[in-house]
């Protein structure tokens, strides 16, 4: 045996081997052992697209634009090809948009909502929408521009901002001093302790108050305070009152004999003396009455019933 | 006008010298080519030496050949993953990385290898059998040196040139998917997909018949310059020199107008 003519024979054995298999895997991959599956895009205008431009679904290209021409009516018909394996994804509720991104190449994009729907038939013609990035750019470059204008006004030297800022940066500065947030709010450190002061009077203040009030709820309300003298006072002013009413009761019966008297004067004058001392005792007592009453409760009042 | 004249003259004679060479050379790959035609030609004898040849350019040196790519390949795979990934382009890495090293690189340090080895020893050595009388007496004893000699190599290095570029280049997909992906076979639909894309038959044409040209340059430069040799023993080196310079040139010529077809 030829160990020079085994070597070279193994190598060129094992090289066709590999060949052949790379070629079958390349065919393999390049879909020759497929279907081809067609499918017809219609479009208003074919800016961006050319023979090779990928077909993707989900970020995945699944095909490739083959040819593309105009039709009778002026509209762009653009041609594109997928592997069988790939045509699943192509449905009948499927939407093609053209993607043109600002950084490389345009390409169809393939988004199918419903796997569930049925599968375009070969040869099918579908609408080819349009999302154009850079059409939007000069209308976002002019709001931009504005906000940019806006920010710029502001921020500009001696404006709004800075002024706040400046003001900000004192009362800040204010507040790291003796007496703190009150005197950044206050202004001064005087006045800051001004009002440190009245808080202080206000303390003492409501000290005294304390013990006034307790004075003054001894006085009015413990155990003959007061109040209990009052309400003793009025107990009597109501005998009194009562008193009174009878004494009144009589004087008007006495009035009702000197009528009655009147009227038969003539039958006697020894009778009107008496009615006279009748009337003064009633009136003295009323009198009397009323000072007492007068003793109890302070009636700035002539202490006086005036007879007629 | 005496130095202009002289400038003018020495410039006629390089571009005089340079047609002879190409015209030499072109001559001897028609010869070559018609040789090759000939039934007579393809007999046990010839095919032997062919065999020798190519066990000597590519057998003999396909572990160290291998071991190189694998490293270079390796080498590139990794710094190509990981600018991708700095700049985010991760996706476009399997793209590169075949273009880079199947397409470009493999080929090119392929045929500079059989070109430093075998190149060079074919040079020597036909620029001796010239010094050495040799051919003639080979012709005299009804030994064609074309068809026994020259034949082979040239047929040899075409051969080789080709199956290590491509052993080479499988070796570099193997790497790119096992750097990309890892041990497993989750990538194997992308990676299919990517090498679906990238080898049309236009590249696969073109890549072939870049390396057959890579081949031919490699051995058919050098039986030119060595058959060119004066026969004097001291020119040996000098025709050597030579063979080299322009097949280095050739090559880098090749590889030149391949990438202006492919990509321009």
């Amino acid at each position: 045996m030829n160990k020079l003519h085994f070597k070279v024979g193994l190598f060129a054995a094992a090289s066709l081997v590999l060949a052949a298999v790379f070629i079958a895997y390349l065919l393999h991959a390049r879909g020759f052992f497929e279907k081809t599956f067609h499918l017809q895009l219609a479009a208003t205008s074919a800016d961006g697209v050319a023979p090779g431009v990928p077909v993707v679904f989900s970020g995945i290209e699944i095909g490739r634009v083959t040819t593309l021409g105009l039709n009778e009516n002026g509209g762009i018909i653009i041609h594109t090809e997928f592997l069988g394996r790939n045509a699943k994804w192509l449905k009948e509720n499927s939407t093609f948009t053209l993607d043109k991104p600002i950084v490389g190449g345009a390409k169809i994009r393939v988004d199918s909502p419903d796997l569930r729907a049925p599968a375009l038939p070969d040869n099918a013609t579908m609408l080819l929408l349009t999302s154009d990035i850079s059409k939007e750019i000069p209308a976002l470059v002019e709001r931009v521009k504005a906000i940019l204008a806006n920010v710029e006004y502001l921020t500009r030297k001696d404006g709004e901002i800075n002024a706040t800022l400046a003001s900000v940066k004192t009362v800040t500065g204010r507040m790291t001093g003796e007496y703190g947030v009150l005197e950044g709010v206050l202004g001064s450190p005087e006045k800051a302790r001004a009002v440190t002061d009245s808080l202080d009077k206000t303390r003492a203040l409501i000290t005294k108050l304390d013990a006034l009030t307790a004075k003054t709820d001894q006085w009015l309300f413990a155990q003959d305070g007061m109040a209990e003298q009052t309400k003793a006072s009025l107990a009597q002013v109501r005998l009194m009152l009562n008193d009174a009413q009878s004494s009144l009761k009589k004087a008007d019966a006495v009035m009702a004999n000197a009528v009655e008297i009147s009227a038969n004067v003539k039958d006697g004058t020894q009778d009107i003396a008496k009615l006279r001392a009748e009337i003064d005792d009633a009136v003295r007592k009323a009198n009397g009455l009323i000072n007492e009453i007068n003793k109890k409760w302070p009636f700035a009042r002539e202490p006086e019933v005036k007879l007629p | 006008m005496n130095f202009l004249a002289a400038s003018i003259e020495s410039l006629g004679a390089k571009v005089v010298g340079w047609f002879t060479v190409g015209y030499g050379m072109f001559a001897f790959l028609a010869q070559a080519g018609l040789l090759l035609l000939e039934p007579a030609t393809w007999n046990r004898a010839t095919f032997d030496v062919v065999v020798k040849q190519i066990y000597f350019t590519a057998v003999q040196i396909l572990h160290v050949f291998l071991g190189y790519a694998l490293v270079i390949s390796w080498l590139i795979i990794t710094i190509i993953l990981s600018t991708a990934r700095d700049f985010g382009l991760t996706e476009f890495a399997s793209e590169m990385t075949i273009r880079v090293l199947v397409l470009e690189l493999l080929p090119f340090l392929t045929a500079l290898f059989v070109a430093l080895r075998s190149g060079s020893a074919i040079n020597t050595e036909v620029a001796l059998m010239q010094v050495n009388n040799e051919l003639d007496a080979l012709a005299h004893c009804k030994v064609p040196p074309m068809q026994f000699e020259f034949l082979p190599r040239l047929i040899g290095g075409v051969v080789s040139v080709v199956t290590l570029a491509g052993l080479a280049g499988l070796l570099a997909l193997l790497m790119g998917y096992l750097a990309i992906y890892g041990m497993n076979v989750a990538g194997f639909e992308p990676y299919t997909r990517t090498i679906a894309k990238i080898f049309d038959f236009r590249i696969m044409a073109g890549l072939i018949a870049k390396c057959a040209l890579f081949g031919l340059a490699v051995t058919l430069i050098p039986v030119t310059a060595g058959l060119e040799t004066p026969k004097k023993l001291f020119m040996v080196p000098v025709s050597v020199l030579r063979g080299m310079m322009r097949v280095f040139f050739a090559i880098v010529a090749i590889e030149v107008v391949s990438l202006a077809l492919k990509y321009i």
